[in-house]
């Protein structure tokens, strides 16, 4: 039974089971979110039951496929709705936020994974300790600075930089598990060629940190894209608020508006979902790299 | 400099020299901010002082035009005498609503044909609608009996001058308004710089000569400098304090000289026009607040109430004396740090490790201002009492030490038995978000690491079909934004609509209401968070797994390991260094995960399923409580950092950095 060549393999038929079981239950919310969708109608229900409902009824209840399909809540909530500024003034923040996060959070990292300094330990330290401060904490004072000291209320700068600063962290410590694994004899290397550092930066360790850099880019766009309590408490002009933000306002408080949510929610996920799946073998190696330390 | 300048670098610090320049540092801050503080307090006394005048002025103007009846001749009679008698006043408009009407004018513009009487023009609404505004808000503070909208309007213009309105009042209802722009006041002397350079300069120059006779003794420098930087912190705020207070004195004087002045020209011009001098006036009430309230400062005989100015005085004093400390302790700190040799280490310090730093600082910057300064700002604000209605308060003003911890941590009410014995649980406790809180980071962890680290290892099994097809549908939890996950799901636990219930009803189940009882709106959170967290750690795992060389295994099945043996003995080991630090994360992520709470249970029923961040940030938006939140924020911050530091030891995840 069991051969040298390591064939004790476990039979395949339920490992697929299992796979087919559990992406079931991973799909069944997104399957739904597009039923509600294409159904064109606000409800949440995916068919109407009757008063005495049999089994069967109930199974068409569940199977995430509307009664109807068309796509007259995707047009309505880009053209009727202020839903497409909110969706430019999404991407505009969360594009800006990816350069500036990446930038910041590249250089430091670097700096902590190259270089020995007085402060290396302590920024590093504060960096993770940061990742605690609770966001109910920082939201009056960030208020505080924004719209009254800054400025920037309902502002897109305010919001980027915002998210930018807060994405660094968790940027930097990837960053830099990343760089650690990058061996030293290349830039010590080109120091001999004559190279300077930040040529080395720029045109050695940044190439090579490619798939790093795609899950910091990753990260922060997603930072930009998806937060809501902070665009939410900043934002106070209709015009200026983000996706999140007014995606909640067709299911919040009295509005029960499922169908238009259902399709914002869509469009909104499209652009995140789409780069997470295009980015994930990087972020693989990114995630375990940053953590495994080389 | 040192006589031997141009030896060695390695030549002996000058603690003389360090000492003198930290002395000059710190009280060229001290002084500084002593200065700044002092001058906004100078323009604000004055602010005040012009507003007071100005209040006296229209209330006793506003009595005149009430007298002499709102409407007709004898106002207008009585407004020339009045402009006659105060050239401070600009321009006197009185504005009669019936008729909507300009009753009397003494505004250069409107002479001739726009000589009052006559109706009000359009471009003058905004003086009707001011009229408007403060009959209404007579009327509404009558009707509640009490102050909450301003009876006497005051707006700052451009160019310093100060234009306010009173109402006009007829049998007790509000009939028009008497609006004065009053010219800009002289502008207020700052405070000497001469002065306070003194203060920086004589302590400097005392411990330069001092340090001729002390030598180079560290010791001795640095308690002789700190005497003088005290000297100079307690010496420039007691002159500060003296000159507020003999400020205070002034106005309240010039106040009474005022009232007792408006009281003689008001009875004047009514006994010239003959007006009802019945019942006598009252000039001590005109230096009121906004509502029309006397400050009571001002007797009615003239003379000025001594307690009342001794008491604001003190008050004065006490605000003086928090920000001495807490300049003196910053310019302390300095002091201290430059004459120690900090100052100078430190920028040896900088200039070795130049391009290090230049990596750093960007992000850095952005750090300090966006992160930490506003973390510590909350923290301030966790020892006050800061709520909605006085966030434009000074810190200082609104102190309340450890008040807020105290009835935070040392409330143990969580639960009281009801008369047939039942427990009834306090879920506004903090005990019991606490334990809610527990309990939903570690059922979340476990079920992410278990489901996670179980698909991994399905998905590892080497020659799958359709591997890469169920990887990426297994990852789209993971993928989409987390507030649109909470409102699916929160859609899908709906009791009427919801899939779940209609699948509970196929099995034959009655529909649960999820969000009525704490325990299944728990569940539903539970449900939310499970399905989204698990891909993090699958794909953690699954990345681990990959790089476990399978020789090991090889090797394992050589010696004869049965596949549990294999399991414990090298997937576990190799997995440890990435899943350590996976978890140590996401128990931080889920101790704080905000949107699920919120968006999916709301906290329902009642607040039980509550988590601390939800509940902090109910505290702060909900009901406004600012510090009481962010001590509720402090303590939670307490928690995680206890948990890091206790994880840290027992993992030493951070080791080697």
């Amino acid at each position: 039974m069991r051969s040298r060549a390591g064939e004790d393999e476990f039979p395949h038929l339920p490992l697929h089971l299992v796979l087919v079981l559990a992406t079931l239950v991973a799909v069944y919310p997104v399957l739904w979110v597009f039923t509600i969708a294409l159904s064109g109608q606000q409800s949440l229900a995916i068919a109407d039951l009757p008063s005495d409902p049999t089994v069967w009824d109930r199974l068409r209840a569940i199977v995430p496929w509307p009664k109807t399909v068309t796509l007259s809540n995707f047009t309505s909530v880009v053209t009727d709705q202020p839903f497409a500024q909110w969706m430019l003034n999404s991407a505009i923040v969360a594009i800006l936020t990816t350069i500036v996060g990446v930038f910041l959070a590249c250089t430091a990292a670097y700096a902590f994974a190259r270089f020995r300094f007085p402060g290396r330990q302590a920024g590093m330290m504060s960096f993770l300790v940061s990742q605690m401060f609770p966001g109910t904490l920082m939201l009056i004072p960030l208020y505080i600075i924004l719209v009254k000291w800054l400025n920037l209320g309902s502002s897109r700068i305010g919001l980027i930089l915002v998210y930018a600063t807060t994405a660094i962290p968790f940027c930097v410590w990837m960053l830099k598990g990343y760089f650690d694994t990058i061996p030293k004899e290349l830039e010590e290397a080109a120091v001999i060629d004559g190279a300077t550092p930040s040529t080395i930066f720029w045109r050695i360790v940044l190439p090579l940190a490619k798939p790093a850099v795609a899950v910091t880019a990753l990260f922060s766009f997603m930072t930009g894209w998806n937060e809501f309590i902070i665009a939410a408490t900043v934002m106070d002009k209709e015009t200026m608020y983000t996706a999140p933000v007014g995606l909640r306002f067709f299911v919040g408080g009295f509005s029960q508006q499922w169908g238009y949510f259902a399709a914002g929610a869509i469009i909104v996920s499209i652009p995140v979902v789409a780069l997470f799946l295009f980015l994930q073998k990087y972020l693989v190696s990114g995630l375990t790299a940053g953590s495994v330390k080389g | 400099m040192s006589a031997r300048a141009g030896d060695a670098p390695e030549r002996p610090p000058s603690h003389r020299l360090r000492f003198a320049v930290g002395l000059l540092v710190a009280s060229a801050l001290a002084v500084g901010v002593g200065y700044r503080l002092l001058d906004g307090a100078l323009a604000q006394g004055a602010r005040s002082a012009e507003d007071r005048r100005a209040n006296v002025a229209i209330r006793a103007l506003a009595e005149v035009v009430d007298r002499a009846g709102v409407t007709g001749d004898a106002v207008r009679a009585a407004v020339a005498a009045w402009a006659k008698d105060h050239p401070q006043q600009a321009a006197i408009k009185v504005v009669a609503f019936d008729g909507l009407s300009l009753e009397a004018s003494t505004d250069p513009a409107d002479t001739g044909d726009e000589a009052a009487p006559r109706r009000l023009r359009r471009e003058e609404k905004d003086l009707y609608d001011r009229g408007q505004r403060l009959r209404a808000a007579v009327e509404t503070n009558r009707a509640e009996g009490a102050s909450r909208k301003d009876e006497v309007e005051r707006a700052r213009l451009a160019d310093g001058s100060l234009s306010i309105a009173a109402p006009l009042e007829k049998d007790g209802a509000v009939v028009g308004l008497v609006q004065v722009q009053r010219r800009p006041p002289p502008p207020v002397k700052p405070p000497s710089w001469l002065t306070a350079l003194s203060y920086v300069a004589v302590p400097v120059a005392v411990f330069l000569l001092a340090g001729l006779v002390v030598g180079e003794r560290r010791a001795v420098l640095g308690v002789l400098a700190v005497v003088l930087l005290a000297g100079t912190v307690w010496g420039y705020g007691a002159q500060s304090a003296a000159k507020l207070e003999r400020g205070r004195r002034a106005v309240e004087e010039g106040i009474a000289g005022i009232v007792r002045d408006e009281g003689a020209k008001a009875s004047a011009i009514l006994a010239s026009l003959s007006l009802p001098a019945e019942p006598p006036l009252d000039p001590a009430r005109w230096d009121a607040d906004a509502f029309r309230r006397p400050y009571g400062v001002v007797r009615s005989d003239g003379s000025v109430d001594e307690a009342k100015v001794a008491a604001s005085a003190a008050r004065d004093r006490t605000a003086v004396r928090n920000a001495l400390l807490l300049v003196g302790g910053v310019s302390l700190a300095v002091l201290l740090f430059v004459g120690l040799g900090g100052a100078s280490a430190f920028v040896r310090t900088v200039r070795t490790n130049r391009v290090a730093y230049t990596y750093v600082l960007p992000a850095m910057a952005g750090m300090v201002v966006l992160v930490f300064f506003p973390f510590l700002y909350g923290i301030a604000i966790s020892f006050t009492d800061s709520t909605i209605y006085n966030t434009n308060a000074p810190l200082t003003d609104i102190w309340v030490g450890f008040k807020n911890y105290v009835s935070i941590l040392s409330d143990f009410h969580v639960a009281t038995r009801d008369a047939d014995g039942t427990l009834v649980f306090n879920y506004l406790n903090f005990y019991w978000t606490l334990w809610v809180t527990v309990a939903w980071t570690v059922t979340n962890v476990t079920i992410g690491v278990t489901v996670g680290l179980f698909l991994a290892l399905v998905l590892n099994t080497k020659g799958l079909a359709l591997k890469p097809v169920y990887r990426v549908l297994l990852i789209l939890p993971w993928a989409m934004p987390n507030y649109i996950t909470a409102l699916i799901w929160k859609g899908m636990f709906h009791q009427q609509f919801g899939v779940v219930n209609q699948v509970i009803q196929i099995f034959g189940g009655s529909p649960v209401s999820w969000f009525e009882t704490p325990f299944t709106s728990f569940l539903t959170a539970l449900a939310t968070n499970g399905w989204l967290s698990f891909p993090f750690m699958m794909v953690v795992s699954l990345g681990a797994l990959q790089s476990i060389p399978s020789d090991l295994y090889e090797a394992a099945r050589v010696d004869g390991a049965s596949r549990w043996q294999q399991f414990t003995g090298i997937t576990l080991p190799s997995l440890k260094p990435a899943l350590v630090p996976a978890i140590i994360l996401s128990v931080v992520w889920t101790f704080n995960m905000f949107n699920i709470i919120y968006l999916v249970t709301q906290g329902e029923p009642g607040g039980s399923t509550e988590i601390l961040i939800t509940q902090a940030y109910k505290f702060a938006f909900e009901k406004y409580r600012y510090g009481y939140a962010a001590a509720y924020s402090t303590v939670i911050f307490g928690i995680l950092v206890v948990y890091g530091t206790f994880q840290n030891r027992v993992t030493r995840a951070t080791e080697g950095i």
